[in-house]
């Protein structure tokens, strides 16, 4: 068997048996990059009785270490209780860089910062867009600053989300890479058979029922649009606490019959939701990317969206229309969508996001990112020192202490359990 | 086979002879296991130590000293009596399997599972909080739980891997499964 030319380990707190964008996107990225003949083995928490090692399709190999969550889906921070654990998996599979998801994942700062310790690449992908102002963010910023001030490469999913990290990281730009999330295009097909558009034109929604992706917006617009135009009607799939102002809007404006609203809806019906639809509708406040809009438009659907983050950037101007995450503007945006759904073929559209976005082009360019990463020269304890003094007048100070900490608890345990104590896994092949 | 944790060791009556019972031993090697009681032993007393000379008498150190000496020395007994010296595993085959623990003090665990009820050796990896380990399990008919060949002792992989592929001759698993596992975990 050859050889794999690097050996990715992924760190990240949200992994399946959880649903959500971070998860997909480590699970396509690593199974683009097992075809591209690397070996890649992920990191979580344990889910309920979900611990130990499992493996999924093509070998990608899961380690759910029972560390229980204890915050929105976050490992308890211990700073140096994941050390033993992230060292022994580390040696085993014999990593050579790794890359940890997501700036609101505990597991993965630990990680980072215990691999920096012991020498290893690190590369780091942000996936979200934070604040500034609030007292949460700022102590995010903080931690951020402190696990990104001494990696070798970030990847971020859009320009904004890089200028974002950015700017709440003080990491140089020239470092920051930016490689967009994509879509399963084989998995997201238009219908073969278009609902006509003649009689009822079908707008779709397909998202958390939260503030933070606009439920609220689609309480004011969803009514105006159904006065304006009697041929419509709305298909709401999704669950959250915002659900109730939903159903109340529905009851009040008397919508049971021209608003249809679906509850959660598993990821593998997601398709065959979107091609009910003519229209997708995404009223999100705030973006990194929003893969949603991807999925609607590789399904053939027309979409309109709000003017927020990285979404400007997801897809080309005829296939979105944008509006100011306000209600008018957005009945506006939608009043011209109908306009120009006759002009849309969604065949076209589909083969458009073939060539447009593929997970393969995400794994590519993940790989020149970690051959930068492993050019990068390897810099001792009091030279990563330094970098740390810079984040802040005591931050600094606070940050050399933990890296001295951990250092000294690394070498302890290399005189506990040396190296050649920890017994390296086989790699196994499976059978196609 | 040796290394620095454990000692292997392969007893056959006849390499040749089918039906023979083939024995094979697990032993810790006894430096490793005594300091580890050791360290814990004086952790234990400068415990104690601290303990009472801050809280109890502190006029006289010399009674201190000693009751320190005498609880810790009893907890050093008491650990090493725990302690595990060998682990063995018996494959008598059309009949069963015999997992044996023996204990410093002397002192033998055993357990006979009959080989109708072993429905599969398996290979595992188990993870803690803290580290990772390869272990050897059986997957027993009526049990939900799998049951570990080696309780205490955590072997190499290089030393399970024979154990494992003798327990799988002996109940009889299917060949060409075994021959294409085999093929292709290296390392």
């Amino acid at each position: 068997m050859a050889e794999p030319k690097l050996r990715v380990l992924m760190v990240s707190d949200f992994f399946f048996p959880n649903f959500g964008g971070v998860e997909n996107h480590i699970y396509y990225l690593s199974q683009c990059l097992l075809k591209l003949g690397h070996k890649v083995v992920v990191m979580t928490h344990a889910y309920g009785n979900r611990t130990g090692v499992r493996y999924m399709t093509g070998g990608l190999k899961v380690y759910y270490v029972p560390w229980r969550p204890f915050a929105m889906q976050n490992t308890f921070p211990t700073v140096y209780g994941t050390l033993p654990i992230v060292r022994t998996i580390l040696i085993r599979e014999r990593i050579t860089v790794v890359h940890g998801h997501q700036a609101f994942s505990t597991l993965c700062h630990e990680a980072l910062m215990h691999a920096r310790t012991m020498g290893y690449r690190v590369v780091f992908t942000d996936h979200s867009l934070y604040g500034f102002a609030d007292v949460g963010s700022i102590h995010m910023n903080k931690v951020l600053q402190f696990s990104l001030a001494d990696i070798d490469q970030a990847i971020c999913v859009s320009h904004t989300s890089k200028e974002n990290t950015v700017l709440r990281s003080g990491l140089p730009p020239a470092k920051v890479f930016m490689i967009p999330n994509a879509v399963d295009t084989a998995m997201f097909r238009p219908a073969d058979v278009r609902p006509s558009a003649d009689v009822v034109i079908t707008i779709v929604v397909i998202s958390r029922l939260v503030y933070r992706k606009g439920a609220d917006l689609l309480v004011e617009v969803i009514p105006e649009v159904c006065r304006l135009y009697p041929n419509v009607r709305f298909v709401v799939g999704g669950d959250g606490p915002k659900h109730v102002r939903l159903e109340e809007m529905r009851e009040k404006h008397s919508l049971q019959d021209r608003v249809e609203m679906l509850g959660a809806v598993p990821h593998s019906r997601v398709r065959s939701v979107l091609v009910t639809g003519h229209i997708f509708l995404n009223s999100s406040l705030t973006e990194a990317f929003c893969i949603a809009i991807l999925e609607a438009a590789s399904c053939g659907l027309l979409t309109v969206s709000t003017r927020v983050g990285g979404v400007p950037e997801v897809l080309p101007d005829d296939m979105v229309v944008l509006a100011e995450p306000d209600p008018d503007d957005m009945v506006r945006a939608i009043e011209k969508a109908i306009s120009i759904l006759p002009s849309i073929n969604p065949e076209e559209m589909h083969n458009r996001m073939k060539k447009l976005y593929s997970w393969q082009d995400v794994a590519k360019r993940t790989e020149i990112v970690y051959d930068r990463a492993l050019k990068c020269s390897n810099r001792n304890l009091l030279e990563r020192l330094s970098r740390f003094l810079s984040c802040g007048a005591w931050a600094g100070k606070v940050f050399c202490m933990v890296m001295i900490i951990d250092y000294l608890l690394w070498r302890l345990l290399q005189l506990l359990q040396p190296d050649d104590d920890i017994e390296e896994a086989p790699d196994i092949n499976f059978l196609h | 086979m040796a290394s620095k944790r454990y000692t292997y060791i392969h007893e056959s009556e006849s390499e040749t002879r089918r039906g023979a019972i083939d024995i094979h031993h697990v032993i810790i090697n006894r430096s490793r296991s005594t300091g580890y009681t050791r360290l814990m032993g004086l952790a234990f007393f400068l415990v104690i130590l601290g303990a009472s000379m801050y809280f109890l008498e502190k006029d006289n150190p010399v009674r201190n000293l000693s009751w320190s000496c005498l609880l810790s020395g009893f907890f050093i007994m008491i650990q090493s009596r725990k302690l595990v010296k060998k682990e063995s595993v018996i494959i008598m085959p059309t009949f069963g399997i015999q997992l044996e623990t023996q204990c410093l003090s002397g002192k033998t665990v055993s357990r006979f599972i009959p080989i109708g009820k072993i429905l599969k050796p398996v290979l595992v990896e188990c993870v803690t909080p803290v580290t990772c380990y390869w272990s050897l399990s059986l997957y027993l008919r009526g049990e939900e739980q799998f049951t570990l060949v080696f309780k205490e002792l955590r072997p190499s992989l290089k030393m399970l891997v024979p154990i494992w592929k003798a327990l799988c001759t002996v109940i009889g698993t299917d060949q060409s499964e075994m021959i294409t596992e085999e093929k292709h975990v290296s390392g």
